[in-house]
């Protein structure tokens, strides 16, 4: 549990220390982030298929849980 | 969309801050800005998903217990795990802030997969060979002293075999070190599983609510779940927050062969449900039952960096209590006999004990609690208009699994509508605490039920995903967006996981490995973007009622032409059917008896001993229509087909016992488990010619080609180290043949009536298929007639005439006699060759198939009028048999239940 707290912790003091550093950002400067690259998940039917293939294959917790997905018992 | 209008609605008011929040608001409703769920809200939107899934064959060792040779030998797996997957899903606004997102996905799966790990040269996988001794396949083998060999254990635990030589000096067989590992494969029939959910959110201006739920029902595990969550958006929408919480019920209710071979004894007796037999000593079968809940609960944190940057961090945490285990995997523990008797191994060196290995059920902790965290980093690059996506995950549990995930993504659009996106993933993870490839027990066996549970660790697995492992996967994702609003998105990616490529090392050794591949292709139907290029076009097209099929029942195929040249309709088209009830021979319902004496007609039979029970296939059918001239529209329909057979014994049948080499335990197997198959059915080609239409009549030919794309050749797993055979001519998933479907089509239309006329038919292009049948020829005939009940809801009635001829030939290799090939000189047990498919029921016969059928039909048909969604057409039609007159003997007809969605544009 050690690693977790740890990597938690630093990803919390990375996001800290990041969000001063953020300009802020006018609704009319967002041009590039709205392109749908740009999107936090830009083919969310292949990620759900892909989570479904990892799930089933490897013992991780895929952040996923609530979504349904079955045995996976091959 | 109707932000857009929001927006063009404020500019015209020519107010300089009014457009600055015309600005404001147009960049907040941009997709990309919002969070994860925001994909929900992109816009009203149908999606449709096809994937295969296909493992590589595995290293394995294989034994010949034949008695001429003790051999083993290593060689690559036969038929590895196949997956075929569909996925619908539908995002709709319900009103401007309240959306709906629907899925539904079906899996169907099936082929070998590890059940246990034991010692190279233990084997515990048996050689199947045909008559020319070449190998053919391998099934499990695997009782203690039977079917593994016997491994001794030296001194520091090596792992012995004894060779066939003998020490000079002491006159004592001489043994050698092998640490050599296999899995045993077992093989699984197709399964079907199949999930609908859905989720409810509102959107506030900055912050989202959401409740979502659903099922997911497999043979043996169904699982129920539901979720709330929530997405709150500050600082001018730089931060969004998302809150998740999660509860799933799933219930595990295995039911496992009477001759599987791992042994059940360990278990809590309250996961065990032993049925016996009529005997009273007999088990006949076991079920595994438990149940599982896990809760979770995610936080999510996006943050806008810069003009170019968004940044994410993720934190979950899953607690999951209950049976966690996988009912159908063992794990092989090898019992040291101390005191070995020298009359069963002789004289045996110092320090070298032999042991039994025997297979027992996997036990998991009842309890587990899973920690992960994220990051995710999205960079603009600008010179290139593209997108580079990272993500790192790290996860650990109390289990000891403690795994990381590294995923790149590289988003490049490529201009007209093409992006292509290139993605590398690694993950590795540790091993569970209490995984381990397979156990030593210092204790002797004799029986499973004598054995001490305290000298065996409390919780026990050999299930790969438990061990230590890394996996590299690649792949590319091709999207084409065309105009109007369609999409198309296909993808492939290949993972390999090796114990080599586990972080720091230490991971499972090479016998473990093996590597997958996925092809899938989406098409995507933005309903908005249809919505605004359709508008002008549905309202100068009066008469576009008729023209798109609003009146026909959904039942009915190629019911209508596009009307114009550019003209597109993508459509939906679902299909159940169902039989059950009496067995009919012709027009009458027959007993037992009568099916077992003139069921099964072949020379030397022995009769029926089973019928069908209940029977149902449901057709996921994808309507994609264009009109490339006025009087031509072109028509391509792919399927997705499954179906599901339960069968019972018969009464008066001969005893199972009569039937030579233990095939009649085959019969056991289908009374007990419902036979299920499923996956992409065949692939139709029309092409529709109008040859008539003054407005009031209308009347078009279809010339239509069948491709063979469903398989005809799936087999029903062995049993009793005896292949199962081909599944009934029913349940494969296509005809086989190229098929030619011509038809003839007329509609008309008066006021608030409608109706048509077809006459279609099937006729097969091909003798036989590849596996030596070809399904009998079709003809049908049907009338009907609408009433319009409302603007937009239409009422229909038909009757349908149908001529189905029964099959032609018969599978490859089942020509002589019920059960045996006399011309296959191998028929020891274990070589035993049978025909290709054991008949035991009147489904297994050619001649018990089509026939003469009268249905009527009763069916509503709606078109959305106005709206977003105008121009949407449903329909949905129940089709009742009234008349039934088989060939032969099948069981009797429920009905047949159409539903259909479609739009044109």
């Amino acid at each position: 549990m050690m690693i977790t707290k740890l990597t938690a912790l630093m990803l919390l003091l990375m996001m800290a220390a990041t969000l001063p550093a953020c300009s802020t950002v006018q609704p009319w400067e967002r041009g590039n982030l709205a392109k749908p690259q740009m999107a936090l998940d830009p083919h969310p039917l292949q990620s759900s298929l892909r989570a479904h293939n990892y799930g089933s294959r490897e013992a991780a917790a895929g952040g996923n849980a609530g979504q349904g997905g079955g045995c996976g018992c091959y | 969309m109707r932000d857009k209008e929001v927006v063009v609605a404020v500019i015209n008011k020519n107010d300089k801050v009014s457009s600055l929040k015309a600005l404001t608001a147009t960049a907040l409703s941009l997709p990309g800005i919002l969070s994860p769920i925001a994909h929900a809200a992109d816009g009203d939107e149908v999606d449709f998903q096809y994937s295969h899934y296909q493992e590589g064959k595995r290293d394995i060792s294989v034994s010949e217990v034949d008695g001429s040779s003790s051999g083993i030998s290593g060689t690559k797996s036969f038929n590895p795990i196949e997956v075929d997957s569909l996925h619908g899903s539908a995002r709709v606004s319900l009103t401007d802030r309240v959306k709906f997102a629907f899925n539904y996905l079906q899996d169907t799966w099936g082929g070998a997969t590890p059940m246990a790990t034991v010692p190279y040269l233990a084997s515990g996988n048996r050689a199947i060979k045909n008559t020319a001794d070449a190998l053919t396949g391998a099934s499990p083998y695997a009782i203690a002293g039977a079917g593994l060999k016997n491994l001794f254990l030296g001194s520091r635990s090596n792992r012995l075999f004894q060779t066939d030589r003998v020490d000079p000096n002491t006159g004592l067989p001489v043994f050698k070190n092998d640490t050599r590992l296999t899995h045993v494969l077992a093989t699984a029939s197709p399964e079907t599983r199949k999930q609908g959910d859905f989720k409810l959110s509102y959107d506030w201006d900055n912050a989202a609510v959401s409740v979502g739920g659903g099922i997911s029902i497999e043979d043996d595990y169904d699982s129920r779940f539901g979720n709330i969550g929530g997405r709150f958006d500050f600082n001018q929408k730089q931060t969004t927050l998302n809150v998740d919480l999660s509860y799933t019920n799933s219930y595990t209710h295995a039911t496992l062969d009477h001759d599987d071979y791992t042994k059940k004894s360990l278990l809590p007796s309250r996961q065990l449900t032993e049925i016996v037999g009529e005997s009273g000593t007999t088990i006949e079968k076991t079920i595994i039952h438990g149940t599982r809940q896990d809760w979770a609960t995610h936080f999510g944190l996006t943050q806008v960096v810069n003009k170019d940057v968004l940044l994410g961090a993720d934190f979950s945490y899953t607690r999951s209590t209950g049976y966690q285990s996988n009912p159908y995997k063992g794990v092989a523990i090898a019992f040291v006999d101390n005191n070995p008797d020298s009359n069963t191994y002789g004289d045996l060196p110092p320090g070298v004990f032999p042991t039994q290995i025997a297979m027992f059920t996997e036990q998991r902790p009842d309890v587990r609690n899973q920690y992960a965290v994220g990051g995710r980093y999205v960079q603009y690059i600008n010179a290139l208009d593209a997108a580079l996506h990272f993500d790192y995950r790290f996860s650990a549990d109390d289990w000891g699994i403690q795994a990381h995930t590294f995923e790149g993504d590289w988003v490049q659009p490529l201009g007209s509508g093409w992006t292509v996106t290139p993605r590398i993933r690694y993950y590795s993870q540790d091993a569970a605490d209490f995984y381990a490839p397979f156990l030593i027990s210092q204790q002797r066996y004799t029986l499973d039920r004598l054995v001490d549970p305290n000298k065996l660790p409390a919780h026990y697995s050999s299930d790969q995903r438990l061990s230590g492992f890394g996996t590299l996967s690649g792949g590319l994702t091709v999207t084409k967006q065309f105009a109007k609003g369609l999409a198309l998105e296909t993808g492939f990616e290949y993972y390999t996981h090796q114990g080599g490529l586990k972080l720091g090392g230490g991971g499972e050794s090479a016998y473990a490995d093996f590597d997958y591949w996925v092809a899938n292709a989406a098409l995507k139907v933005n309903l908005s973007a249809l919505g605004n290029s359709g508008a002008g076009h549905a309202s100068h097209d009066g008469h576009a009622g008729h023209q798109h099929g609003a009146h026909e029942p959904a039942g009915v195929m190629f019911a209508h032409t596009l009307p114009k040249a550019g003209d597109f309709m993508v459509g939906y088209r679902y299909m159940w059917n169902s039989q059950g009830g009496d067995m009919l021979n012709g027009t009458s319902p027959v007993s037992d008896q009568a099916v077992v004496d003139r069921g099964c007609t072949e020379t030397d039979t022995l009769g029926c001993f089973l019928t069908p029970e209940s029977m149902s296939m449901s057709m996921h059918m994808l309507d994609l229509m264009y009109a490339p001239t006025d009087w031509l529209t072109l028509m391509l329909m792919p399927q997705f087909v499954d179906m599901q057979m339960g069968m019972r014994g018969l009464d008066g049948a001969q005893s199972i016992d009569i039937i030579p080499n233990n095939l009649g335990h085959h019969i056991t197997h289908h009374i007990q488990n419902p036979h299920e198959t499923g996956g992409i059915g065949d692939l139709g080609m029309y092409a529709l010619v109008k040859l008539f239409d003054n407005g009031l009549h209308h009347v078009h030919a279809t010339a239509g080609l069948s491709a063979p794309t469903g398989d005809v050749d799936l087999q029903i797993r062995r049993a009793h180290a005896n292949d199962g055979g081909y599944h009934d001519y029913g349940m494969q998933l296509g005809s086989g043949t190229w098929d030619f479907k011509p038809s003839l089509t007329y509609t008309g239309q008066v006021d608030k009536f409608s109706w048509g006329a077809q006459a279609n038919g099937i006729v097969r292009m091909e003798g036989k298929n590849k596996s030596g049948y070809r399904l009998g020829d079709m003809f049908q005939g049907m009338a009907w007639g609408g009433y319009n009940l409302t603007n937009w809801l239409t009422a229909t009635v038909r009757g349908v005439y149908t001529v189905q001829g029964s099959i032609k030939g018969q599978y490859n290799g089942s020509s002589v006699g019920q059960f045996f090939n006399p011309n296959n000189p191998k028929e020891e047990t274990g070589f035993i060759r049978v025909n290709s498919q054991l008949r035991f029921g009147p489904q297994d016969y050619p001649s018990n198939y089509g026939g003469r059928f009268w249905d009527v039909g009763f069916g509503l048909s709606a078109v959305v009028p106005s709206g977003d969604l105008a121009g949407n057409r449903f329909s949905v039609e129940w089709l009742q048999p009234v008349y039934t007159d088989f060939n032969g003997y099948q069981l009797d007809r429920d009905g047949a239940l159409s539903a259909t969605w479609g739009v044109a544009f």
